[in-house]
């Protein structure tokens, strides 16, 4: 008889949408003959909401979803609390979410100094500092079902997998959302005359499109494996980033026509030499709509 | 250092400039220049391979070493006002020690774009110059000191100005030396410019 | 006695007070907000596009749409083309299936003595989910509806594909949920043929009636729907008269004591939303039969919610047939947002009842936001005097077992209802 990994999913202040996500995971039947979950917010479990808050229940990997804030209660039970119980049992504690990693979206909701379990933004956060050293973090919102499933083998596996400075996985953070989109080549040859709903052109001059300076990997494991939003025209929200959500997110900010936010590790010079160079040409290929002869 | 046959090329393009200058583009042949090096013709040709690939290696020579000092002044840790101020005396003192360099860029570069066409498409011969502009404009715009505008309405006018003050210093019009008009020029462009 | 109702999109508290053996009034608690409204304040409108979709991990698509059309209501003579419309209300019918689903099979099945059926309710909405990623990028959270209609350039085959999902999810429910010989359960007119028939759906109804609770989770027979489209009727009906003339303005809500979830009255009366009351708006013969014999019960409102499935499927492949590809997906604004200055509001069919915005602009910023959601409707915390919905249904019964059959009759989401 397989030893299942006994695994604790709580909630924060959420949406669940992390939750319905890990939901679309395609093998989740096999998933679940690997894993055991003693409290899920919608699967099934041996144990409710109100067993898992008053005893510490043996546990190997404990799983944070939404925002966390000193006030928050489950079942009456301050949530703080039960981390730090649960904290001390499991091997292994994952932030599923932006939320849960640094604060995200509910992080102006109001309750008491909202954050994530390590990290509000880009700033450290001490309260739990003791566990940071066995907290993985799976930022993204939604995250995506894979990064959580094939954590959660790695920690089964008992494989170390490199993380950066915020604690993600770099076999998934470590690419940018920029790397895999069908519209690579409009940002390659600096086409900049994208228009919504149309699947020619690069978002990133005009419509706000973050993926070049946002680390995941959207464009590498497809969503729902079809699709991923750049591919359909939508800008890339850097969902994955400390910062998001950031405003006016549909529109590059731009300093004197020159974005303001460039690639990840790109020096400006660089980018201006290589944008100066490629303006020049015109690719009829570029200008044109795909299916046109 | 550059080594003998990046020197020769660099020794070359000097002499042209100066030909150019005091002779005119069209009238100044490569056997024109050959003669003054003391070269043959067949040897020229080995450096370049013809006037138009010399005119399009001369811009992109001035454009690196434009370049090459204004990112000394984009480095510096000063205001953009200072910044302007040293962009514009840059310019003047280049006008006037390398006359034959800015007289290249107005005179030759701007007007006769026929020769340039093929292989300087664009601004990707000035590229290095163009680039330090950009970045000037773009940080003055991110530390809230300029305005945020249109990059060709900005660039037209800092080098518009900058360009009309010398030709008409090279026409002779102009009463005072160029580096008097350093200040009042520097003040229009950042006041213009600014928030 | 306190029941902490689990796995509802989050908990609440059910405050239960008997008398005589029955209970004899319910408080319905909601035990966190996450303050959205206020966080859309001084945000850039299209910024909303972004961040409502958060109020829900479940049906945070139709907050989508009614963000998107809350904000076009704000212009004067936008355009957005059919094509852009056929595609949103697409999008939005495919999250309404996986909702349905995920509720049959994950909150329904264990009421009833029953395993959760993971793969059961997983598979379909993963089908969903591709289906509506095909077009939004991904499911869930996107934001694809802008302003102006659908950033999306879709192509024949990618509608070939979404068509194969339908049809393969169709395919499911049939093995799965009920399956009647020789006809499409579309083609039902009497509650009966659903009984004693292969599937999950009729398992439960012969639950239903085995237990003797056919007649239970009655409330007010009373139920509205705002939120029309090429599918759902606006109007709302009491008993069996119908009336199509409604307005948003006539809504009120208003908090309650004791919750963080607020109340929502029409003309000062509670009334229903879901998929009961839009079969029942839509004349639906099937639930017509069932509320003819059942009125507005746990078997009508189980029914109703497993049968919008194949009709929205259905639907869904009507809609695909009258797309005009050649139509623009995107019609850019004449004015900029920045410049305007003006409210609008939007009702649309989320999976659980109709869901309300309101929005007021000021040169483009987000001035204040308001979101009704259609757990507020159902489960509105009224007083003795003046029940909500589901404490009216939930009044009488002999335990808090039974009341919690009934209470996640209503398919309630708790995150929706605490933003």
């Amino acid at each position: 008889m397989k030893k299942k990994v006994k695994v604790l999913w709580i909630t924060g202040l959420a949406c669940n949408g992390n939750t319905h996500s890990f939901l679309n995971y395609p093998n989740l039947e096999q998933f679940l003959d690997n894993f055991e979950f003693i409290y899920h917010p919608i699967l099934e479990s041996k144990y409710t909401l109100e067993d898992i808050v008053s005893f510490t229940i043996d546990c190997d990997v404990l799983l944070i979803e939404g925002s966390l804030s000193p006030e928050i209660e489950k079942a009456d039970k301050k949530l703080f609390s039960i981390i730090n119980d649960y904290s001390k049992v499991v091997s292994k504690i994952i932030t599923v979410g932006t939320c849960a990693t640094f604060g995200g979206i509910f992080r102006d909701s109001e309750y008491e100094n909202i954050s994530g379990l390590h990290f509000d933004e880009t700033l450290e956060v001490d309260t739990f500092r003791k566990i940071k050293n066995k907290t993985i973090s799976i930022s993204g919102c939604p995250i995506h079902p894979e990064l959580l499933v094939n954590t959660l083998y790695a920690i089964k596996n008992e494989i170390a997998l490199k993380l950066d400075e915020y604690l993600r996985p770099k076999e998934y953070f470590a690419y940018t959302i920029h790397n895999g989109c069908t519209r690579n080549e409009y940002f390659e040859y600096k086409v900049d005359n994208h228009q919504f709903g149309k699947k020619e052109g690069c978002m990133f001059y005009d419509h706000g499109c973050q993926a070049p300076f946002t680390h995941g990997s959207c464009n590498k494991i497809l969503w729902n494996e079809v699709n991923s939003k750049t591919r359909a025209g939508q800008p890339c929200m850097g969902c994955t980033e400390p910062t998001f959500p950031k405003s006016n997110l549909y529109k590059t900010k731009k300093n004197m026509g020159i974005p303001a936010n460039l690639p990840l590790g790109i020096a400006k010079r660089t980018y201006l030499t290589l944008a100066g160079v490629t303006k020049a040409f015109k690719i009829n290929r570029l200008e044109k709509d795909i299916f046109d002869d | 250092m550059l080594d003998k046959k990046e020197q020769k090329k660099n020794d070359i393009i000097e002499c042209s400039l100066e030909l150019f200058a005091s002779k005119g583009f069209y009238n100044t042949t490569i056997p024109d220049i050959a003669k003054a090096l003391k070269m043959s013709v067949g040897n020229m040709y080995n450096y370049f391979k013809s006037k138009d690939m010399l005119a399009k290696e001369i811009i992109k020579f001035i454009s690196i070493y434009l370049g090459k000092e204004l990112k000394k002044i984009n480095e510096q840790d000063i205001s953009t006002e200072e910044k302007t101020r040293k962009i514009v005396e840059i310019y003047f003192k280049i006008a006037l020690a390398r006359p034959e360099m800015i007289d290249y860029f107005l005179r030759i570069y701007l007007s006769n774009r026929e020769v340039f066409k093929d292989g300087c498409e664009g601004m990707i011969c000035v590229n290095e110059f163009v680039t330090e502009i950009m970045i000037y404009f773009e940080e003055g715009v991110a530390v809230g000191d300029l305005r945020d505008q249109d990059f060709f309405s900005a660039f037209g006018l800092f080098m518009g100005y900058l360009g009309g003050m010398v030709f008409l210093k090279g026409e002779d019009i102009l009463p005072k030396a160029l580096d008097e008009y350093i200040t009042d020029i520097s003040y229009n462009i950042y006041k213009a410019l600014s928030v | 006695m306190i029941k902490l109702i689990e796995k509802i999109e989050g908990e609440a508290k059910l405050h239960f007070s008997f008398k005589d053996k029955k209970i004899d009034f319910v408080d319905i608690e909601f035990l966190q907000t996450r303050s959205i409204e206020k966080i859309l304040e001084g945000k850039n409108a299209f910024d909303a596009l972004v961040i409502n979709p958060r109020v829900c991990g479940i049906c945070g698509h139709a907050h989508l749409i009614a963000t998107v059309q809350a904000l076009e209501d704000c212009y004067e003579d936008l355009k957005v083309s059919n094509k852009a419309k056929i595609i949103r209300e697409l999008t939005l019918n495919f999250e309404l299936i996986q909702n349905h689903f995920k509720w049959f099979y994950f909150t329904v099945l264990p009421l009833f003595g029953y395993k959760q059926a993971v793969i059961k309710a997983a598979y379909p909405s993963q089908l969903m989910s591709k289906a509506i990623a095909v077009i939004g990028g991904q499911y869930p959270h996107n934001s694809y509806a802008v302003v102006g209609g659908v950033v999306s350039d879709i192509t024949h085959t990618d509608l070939i594909k979404v068509e194969q999902f339908i049809d393969e999810t169709h395919k499911f429910f049939e093995e799965n949920l009920i399956k009647i010989d020789g006809k499409d359960i579309i083609e039902c007119e009497n509650i009966d043929e659903l009984f004693n028939k292969q599937g999950d759906l009729s398992q439960i109804l012969n639950d239903i009636i085995k237990n003797d609770w056919e007649h239970l989770g009655k409330s007010y027979d009373r139920f509205i729907a705002f939120g029309e489209n090429s599918y759902f009727t606006k109007g709302k009906s009491l008993k069996t008269r119908r009336f199509t003339n409604i307005t948003i303005d006539d809504i009120e809500e208003f908090s309650s004591l004791n919750s963080y979830a607020k109340n929502v009255t029409f003309k000062d009366k509670y009334f229903e939303v879901g998929p009961l009351s839009r079969a029942i708006l839509n004349k639906n013969p099937l639930i017509k039969d069932s509320h003819n014999k059942y009125e507005d019960s746990l078997v009508s409102r189980i029914v109703a919610r497993v049968y919008e499935i194949p009709q929205l499927l259905k639907h869904s492949k009507e809609l695909i047939s009258q797309i005009n590809l050649d139509e623009p997906s995107y019609i850019k604004p004449k004015i900029s947002i920045s410049k305007i200055t003006s409210s609008g509001s939007s009702a649309v069919e989320a999976a659980r009842g109709s869901l309300i915005h309101k929005v007021n602009l000021e040169n483009g910023i987000i001035k204040k936001y308001d979101i009704i959601t259609p757990t507020q409707w159902n489960l509105s915390n009224g007083t003795r005097a003046n029940q909500g919905i589901s404490q009216k249904a939930m009044i009488g019964l002999s335990d808090e077992k039974i009341a919690e059959i009934v209470f996640k009759s209503f398919d309630v989401c708790s995150v929706c209802t605490t933003h």
